[in-house]
């Protein structure tokens, strides 16, 4: 798995590639809650993500629940064909606001 | 045959020269050269034998005749029977003044007419006093016949023609007794050598489509599917009874892994049955691909035939698809022999057809096609066969019937489906029958679990650590591809079962250094399956109680429900001797 965070204005864009399951699923989890521990909106970019799993997937919801908790914004972008896949057998597509573009995320 | 026709003609020659006044007797010898009468039947004959072209040898042959016996012209004459009314003879070959090769005349014309007609030699010291002699020729000609000399040339059904001179060139202008004899035996020996070279271009043309028959029935053959593996559980024969079949069988493996099978019985036999037999065959193998319900595939067979049906042929069809995972069959019957289910209490139920045969009329049925039987074989055996096995006659001078028939399948009930096939088809085969036979046998053993009929796909042992599952999703995405599963099914797949190696990882092997796991891929036929064993602690089966609500966003549960959202069905099997666990997922495609 692969991750870079970079800024985008106010917005912090985390950008995950690459297979995110039980192995690598932590380092998924430890980005994100440091992202959401920088109290500024979180624009999760999936579209390199060629796998995910529920761990993984449980890394997003756990970051979700935290950034709520704080008042914060957490969307999701992008979002392969693959991952949501899981994210809609979770139900989860209904939770997570899912942009079909990073630009459409930050524009929103 | 050539000795009786010969002697025939020469007695209905004399008769004739008895009752015709016209004719009259001369002794035999009286001027005619009888050792050059031989020698010219000996020139002959050699020149028939060594020519391969029949007709510039009669020229030849007509060319001697008329020198030796000293006539002005002559003329061979050939019936052609399917002209005219009453047939036609036509002038094969002349020599003289005149030629008139290509003539035709009536058979009830002239003397040569007569002469073919009665089979009989005729001769005419004058035509002006013989009023069958057809002046026509003459106009023709240019040249005036005075006096005749015709013989017939013998054939097994009355002559096939006749050979004429006409108007001797010495003494009194009339041909002699002996000069009838002489042409009489020479048109014998002319009318032998054009029988034998037409029997030889008979005999030609016959081999030639004995032998496009034979590439005929070379590649029906090879429309039948190649037998199966000792195993398979479905096998059929076709034994045809003249070179080519009406009858065919097929059966082929579909994608989602379920058998499918028919048995057609086309009407009549020969070349046209086995045309509309290939035509019919190329329907259903093309068709069944994408026409999963054997009822809408014969109602859509029905109609392409119906569509360009000729002769009032029509094609009697069962067809069905066969699921070896859950043991049942899907049947259609269109004007069939009620194929034979026999189950393993030994009981047999005949699945008669409800609607009529394919091709005979269009549009005949609702969308949902052919009415269809839904058998479960539960172990037991379907046959489908055509109605020539029925009709065999056995031992009692009787039809067999479906009684008959019921016996025989009894009889090898023990043998495997394919040798249960082939012996009833040879048994009937002993039989007297007059019809192709064609029989097509589907069993499911009896007591064979899925599992045990399952092929395994993929196996891979692996220490159940987290760094491992990426090299199981890879592998396993393989032999999903390789079994031919789309890649969206197998990404289902291989979520579930990563799900499934995350428990053993995270759970399994909590207090001690991690042991193994292995995953397992079977398939039978449309049911795959996902074994998962570890070597871990019995767990607790209702750990897959969890997961089960939807509101529950606990991130643990997550995984099991994966799985069942997944699959068709999640559960731990019995404890494995050896201990550790098993989980089995299965997963259904239809």
């Amino acid at each position: 798995m692969q991750h870079e965070v970079r800024e985008e204005g106010e917005t912090l864009v985390v950008a995950l590639a690459g297979e995110i399951d039980l192995e690598h699923s932590p380092k998924a989890r430890e980005v994100l809650l440091e992202c959401v521990g920088r109290s500024r909106p979180i624009l999760v970019d999936l579209s390199g993500v060629e796998y995910i799993d529920s761990s993984g997937v449980a890394s997003l919801v756990e970051a979700l629940q935290q950034a709520k908790a704080r008042g914060q914004s957490l969307a999701l972008a992008s979002v392969s064909a693959s991952a949501l896949r899981v994210l809609e057998l979770a139900r989860l597509d209904k939770v997570f606001t899912i942009h079909a573009s990073v630009a459409a995320g930050l524009g929103g | 045959m050539s000795d009786r026709s010969g002697e025939g003609a020469v007695t209905a020659g004399t008769e004739a020269a008895e009752l015709n006044p016209l004719v009259e007797k001369a002794p035999v010898g009286e001027a005619t050269d009888l050792p050059r009468a031989f020698a010219l039947l000996a020139e002959m004959t050699r020149r028939f034998a060594d020519s391969l072209e029949v007709t510039p040898a009669l020229v030849a042959a007509l060319e001697s005749i008329a020198a030796q016996l000293g006539a002005e012209g002559g003329s061979l004459w050939l019936r052609d029977d399917q002209a005219g009314e009453a047939g036609e003879i036509v002038c094969e070959a002349s020599v003289g003044p005149a030629d008139i090769t290509g003539l035709r005349l009536s058979i009830e014309e002239g003397i040569v007419g007569r002469c073919v007609r009665e089979n009989a030699c005729q001769s005419v010291f004058d035509t002006a006093k013989d009023p069958a002699f057809a002046s026509s020729v003459d106009k023709a000609s240019g040249i005036r016949t005075r006096s005749i000399l015709c013989a017939p040339m013998p054939g097994s059904d009355g002559a096939i023609g006749a050979v004429e001179l006409i108007n001797r060139r010495e003494g009194d202008g009339c041909f002699s007794a002996g000069d009838l004899h002489v042409l009489e035996v020479l048109a014998s020996s002319a009318a032998l050598a054009l029988s034998n070279a037409r029997m030889a271009t008979a005999a030609a043309e016959h081999r030639r489509v004995q032998r496009e028959l034979e590439l005929a029935a070379e590649i029906q053959r090879a429309l039948l599917p190649e037998a199966g593996a000792v195993d398979a559980p479905i096998h059929g024969e076709n034994v045809p009874a003249r070179t080519v079949s009406g009858d065919f069988f097929d059966y082929l493996e579909l994608s989602d892994g379920r058998i499918s099978f028919c048995l057609g019985d086309v009407s009549g036999k020969g070349m046209n049955a086995a045309l509309l037999m290939a035509k019919t065959a190329s329907l259903y193998r093309c068709l069944t691909k994408t026409i999963p319900s054997p009822g809408r595939l014969l109602a859509v067979i029905n109609d392409e035939l119906a569509e360009t049906s000729s002769r009032g042929m029509f094609v009697t069809m069962a067809a069905g698809v066969y699921d070896p995972a859950s043991g049942q069959v899907v049947l259609a019957n269109a004007g069939h022999e009620p194929p034979l289910f026999r189950s393993t209490d030994g009981g047999f139920r005949g699945i008669p057809a409800l609607e009529p045969p394919l091709g005979v009329i269009q549009g005949l049925l609702p969308p949902e096609g052919y009415p269809e039987t839904t058998i479960d074989l539960a172990g037991g055996r379907l046959f489908v066969f055509s109605d020539g096995l029925t009709e065999a006659i056995g031992a009692d001078g009787e039809q067999i019937g479906s009684e008959g028939l019921e016996a025989l399948f009894d009889e090898y009930q023990e043998d495997s489906i394919a040798d249960c096939v082939a012996a009833v088809i040879r048994r009937v085969g002993d039989l007297e029958h007059r019809d192709d036979l064609t029989l097509l046998g589907l069993e499911q053993r009896a007591g064979s679990t899925s599992e045990e009929r399952a092929e395994a796909l993929w196996d891979h042992r692996c220490p159940a650590e987290a760094k491992q599952l990426a090299g199981i999703r890879k592998d396993l995405r393989g032999a999903l591809a390789a079994a031919g599963l789309d890649d969206t099914r197998a990404a289902d797949f291989v979520t579930a079962i990563d799900e499934a190696c995350q428990n053993v990882v995270r759970h399994a092997y909590a207090d001690a250094p991690a042991g193994d796991m292995q995953v397992t891929l079977l398939r039978c036929g449309s049911e795959w399956t996902l074994l998962l064993r570890d070597w871990a602690p019995p767990v607790d089966p209702s750990c897959l109680d969890a997961g089960r609500d939807f509101d529950d966003l606990r991130p643990g549960g997550l995984g099991t429900r994966f799985m069942k959202e997944l699959m068709d069905e999640v559960s731990f099997d019995s404890p494995p001797a050896g201990g550790g666990n098993r989980l089995r997922l299965v997963k259904r495609l239809s």
